[in-house]
């Protein structure tokens, strides 16, 4: 072994990750080479001075993400265990459940479906593109009514509407107004996603706004999170103080609460006094308790209110 | 990998909620430890607990069992942790103020405290070679930062590293010897 494939080996010598064959020859080497020696002295000293720059968790920490996840899990984040369904999924699904309890009209709806399905088909071979009518296809269907007739024949109205895919960056103003509205939606999920998305757009007028109106009134945690991190640069802001005063005061998420409480007192503002003593008095989840304790503490301000 | 993780793991893809929360409770403090070793900073540790966990609740069931839970959680958790790096490196911001509950604190003084019970000369010596080891690992790239970081804080196999990684066993060796040799050309004399 030469002394410039020792220097080589002597970190994964020093973890352990030589074969031992390997290391046998390397431990040999360093018993008769002063340099290589000195080398392994130095790989060691490192080492040591490594160690002593281990980050310590903040005790108070882990709880905060348990209790920040499990907010933003039970407030809707997707579930794996249900694998996502399709549009046609979800189609076949609102229809049965439509017709569930109706046994006595079994015949007719059979009819009914029989019809349909031949109504599907005119469509398809009238030139409808397949794609529109193909079960993985992008479209999705809503059925308001349906009305047979004594001839036999049926009439079905339903509301088609067709996916559209756009893509861009997320400083495009069309990008940004569907990020808004999806920020409105149904689903928590992508709520979740869009707030995320416009957080870094806080200097907008309108996505300040939208980070307001989920922070105060989206019922996902998750959301509420998200927003409340957008409005991290803002947190000086005299009217977002307002609002996350009104929000730490009503929110029945503590990891709400807590990420509150640290935006607020990230700025000192000794009008916030009267609300942190107001939620210690009322606190009932520990954390945020003392957290808010400290806060007054290191505001010289007392805990209780007299 | 254990069978009661094993168990946790078919139950919680069953949709047993309690199930989940006991495979985190079983990882997540390593982690956070991961992440807050890394990253310095109590919030960017928070937002990887939070995204990793999250995609681990809405991918658990593809996972097949074909590697161990732990690699398919640190292949998450590591993606996320060198996209938080490499964004800090363009931004070339990382602060040596680490933000604690009870506010931001200088690494440099925390390590100068605890020295100066000793002596004077140990603390500026103590000190120089804090300021040496951050400029060290600042002049790590992400991915042999996060190699050190799994091998040396985290006491993982190269193997194992690789595999988290997306990458060969050699590649990390590679990746480790590189880290070094920066670290201790950085660090010249004070090792």
């Amino acid at each position: 072994m030469t002394c410039d494939s020792v220097t080589r080996l002597i970190p994964l010598y020093f973890y352990g990750e030589l074969m031992p064959e390997e290391e046998d020859r390397l431990a040999e080497h360093l018993h008769a080479c002063a340099g290589c020696t000195r080398e392994m002295e130095r790989q060691r000293a490192l080492a040591a001075a490594l160690d002593r720059r281990q980050a310590e968790v903040p005790p108070m920490l882990i709880e905060s993400c348990r209790a920040d996840l499990w907010a933003a899990i039970q407030g809707g984040a997707p579930h794996f265990f249900q694998p996502a369904k399709g549009p046609w999924a979800l189609f076949l699904e609102a229809l049965a459940a439509t017709l569930a309890g109706f046994h006595r009209y079994r015949t007719p709806v059979a009819a009914v479906a029989l019809v349909a399905v031949g109504f599907f088909a005119a469509r398809f071979s009238a030139g409808v593109p397949a794609s529109s009518l193909s079960p993985a296809g992008e479209v999705f269907s809503t059925v308001r009514s349906v009305e047979p007739d004594s001839s036999g024949r049926v009439q079905i109205a339903f509301d088609e509407t067709r996916r559209r895919v756009v893509s861009g960056p997320t400083g495009d103003r069309d990008i940004q107004r569907l990020l808004l509205a999806a920020a409105r939606e149904d689903n928590p999920a992508v709520r979740v996603e869009s707030v995320d998305l416009l957080k870094s757009r806080a200097d907008s007028g309108e996505v300040r706004d939208a980070l307001l109106n989920a922070v105060a009134h989206d019922s996902n945690a998750g959301v509420r999170l998200k927003a409340l991190d957008g409005l991290k640069p803002l947190a000086a802001d005299p009217q977002i103080r307002k609002t996350l005063a009104q929000v730490l005061l009503a929110d029945d998420n503590p990891a709400v609460r807590m990420q509150v409480v640290d935006l607020l007192v990230s700025h000192r503002d000794d009008s916030m006094v009267g609300v942190l003593q107001n939620l210690v008095q009322k606190e009932d989840n520990n954390y945020v308790r003392l957290k808010c304790e400290k806060a007054l503490k290191d505001m010289n301000a007392s805990i209780g209110t007299f | 990998m254990s069978p009661q993780i094993d168990s946790l793991i078919r139950a919680a893809q069953r949709g047993d909620q309690d199930a989940f929360e006991q495979l985190v409770r079983a990882h997540d403090q390593s982690v956070l430890r991961l992440a807050m070793n890394l990253l310095r900073s109590p919030e960017d540790a928070r937002d990887v607990y939070q995204e990793a966990f999250l995609r681990v609740y809405r991918n658990l069931h593809s996972f097949r069992f074909d590697c161990s839970f732990h690699t398919w959680l640190y292949r998450i958790v590591t993606n996320i942790c060198l996209d938080q790096l490499r964004k800090r490196q363009v931004r070339k911001e990382e602060s040596a103020v680490v933000e604690t509950p009870g506010g931001p604190v200088d690494r440099m003084d925390v390590f100068e405290e605890e020295a100066a019970h000793a002596n004077p000369e140990r603390t500026v010596w103590n000190r120089e070679l804090q300021r040496r080891i951050e400029n060290a690992l600042h002049d790590l790239t992400p991915r042999e930062r996060m190699v050190f970081e799994l091998r040396h804080y985290q006491g993982l196999r190269l193997r194992n590293i690789g595999e988290m990684l997306g990458t060969t066993e050699e590649a990390a060796k590679n990746c480790l010897f590189r880290a070094t040799r920066k670290m201790r050309a950085v660090l010249g004399d004070c090792v």
